[in-house]
């Protein structure tokens, strides 16, 4: 359950290009080549493309600052938003026909390997940027009786958003493939029209939480 | 009994006391969060985003039973 794939290719003897690590190069690459599509066009009058962009980062601003409040929002948006972004394609890449089947393509968000390394970005983030926002803050929150519970606390946060996103959209896809074994046309169709909701809202979980946890820092 | 007969047992209850619990917990919550918007509509919003949160916290404890249960599973021979 959860192992690293079998690698497809090895850099240097240890660098393993696995499945997962091909599907996050391709998201990458999407994101990256759209960036650049969209900065060469960006006009006053927005065309489609950039109309529809701009609404979704129109509400996840709406969204984060529900959570953060203006300033801080804005402040964290560039890390949040793009986290929420390459979760949510990580975990629908799993619906893609194909991919988690063939060889080459396999949902990252499916492989433990993939989420704790998420953590671990989340972790520092977190108090990397609280940190900086107030250090005689930050310190002050430690000096407490109960500075190992605290630190535990700190390392189980991330640990526990690793564990809830990898055992979502790894039961997701172990149920979708045990349907297909039961019956091959139509009975998958059920379990991924619950994904595509499921997915959102894992993405919209795992951004969410980062963020209070963070805001529990800034404030007071 | 065999071995692997109670390593399937122990997957079967683990995955469902870790459903039914938390089922139970969520129930509550989602029950206290519609009578609270039910009487003040205006607070919806607010209620809504501290409602997905706990629900999340709760789904999570689920989670943990179900990697259990296909550890367990993954070693029945």
């Amino acid at each position: 359950m959860g192992e690293p794939s079998a690698p497809i290719l090895k850099i240097f003897g240890i660098l393993d290009i696995t499945p997962e690590v091909i599907t996050m190069l391709a998201i990458i690459a999407v994101f990256a080549v759209l960036g650049l599509l969209l900065r060469r066009s960006l006009k006053e009058r927005p065309g489609r493309l950039q109309n529809i962009i701009e609404m979704g980062v129109g509400y996840l601003d709406s969204f984060f600052t529900d959570i953060m409040g203006r300033k801080n929002a804005r402040k964290y948006l560039y890390f949040l938003a793009s986290l929420f972004c390459f979760i949510l394609f990580a975990n629908y890449s799993g619906l893609i026909p194909g991919v988690g089947i063939s060889p080459y393509f396999k949902a990252p968000t499916s492989s433990l390997s993939v989420t704790l390394g998420l953590a671990a970005l989340t972790f520092v983030f977190i108090q990397v940027s609280a940190f900086r926002a107030g250090a005689k803050h930050y310190i002050k929150h430690f000096l407490t009786p109960i500075v190992p519970l605290l630190l535990m606390d700190e390392i189980i946060k991330p640990a526990s958003l690793a564990l809830r996103l990898f055992g979502n959209i790894f039961g997701e896809e172990t149920v979708i493939e045990n349907l297909y074994e039961l019956l091959p046309i139509g009975a998958p169709i059920i379990m991924m029209a619950l994904s595509l909701l499921f997915c959102a809202i894992q993405a919209m979980v795992y951004t969410m939480l980062t963020a209070s946890y963070l805001q529990e820092f800034l404030e007071d | 009994m065999t071995e692997s007969a109670l390593t399937a047992i122990a997957a079967a209850l683990c995955i469902a006391l870790s459903t039914i619990f938390p089922a139970m917990g969520q129930g509550k919550a989602a029950k206290a969060a519609l009578e609270s918007i039910a009487r003040q509509p205006e607070a919806a919003k607010d209620i809504r985003s501290t409602l997905l949160l706990s629900l999340a916290l709760m789904e999570a404890l689920t989670i943990y039973g179900l990697l259990i249960a296909f550890m367990l599973v993954g070693k029945i021979r």
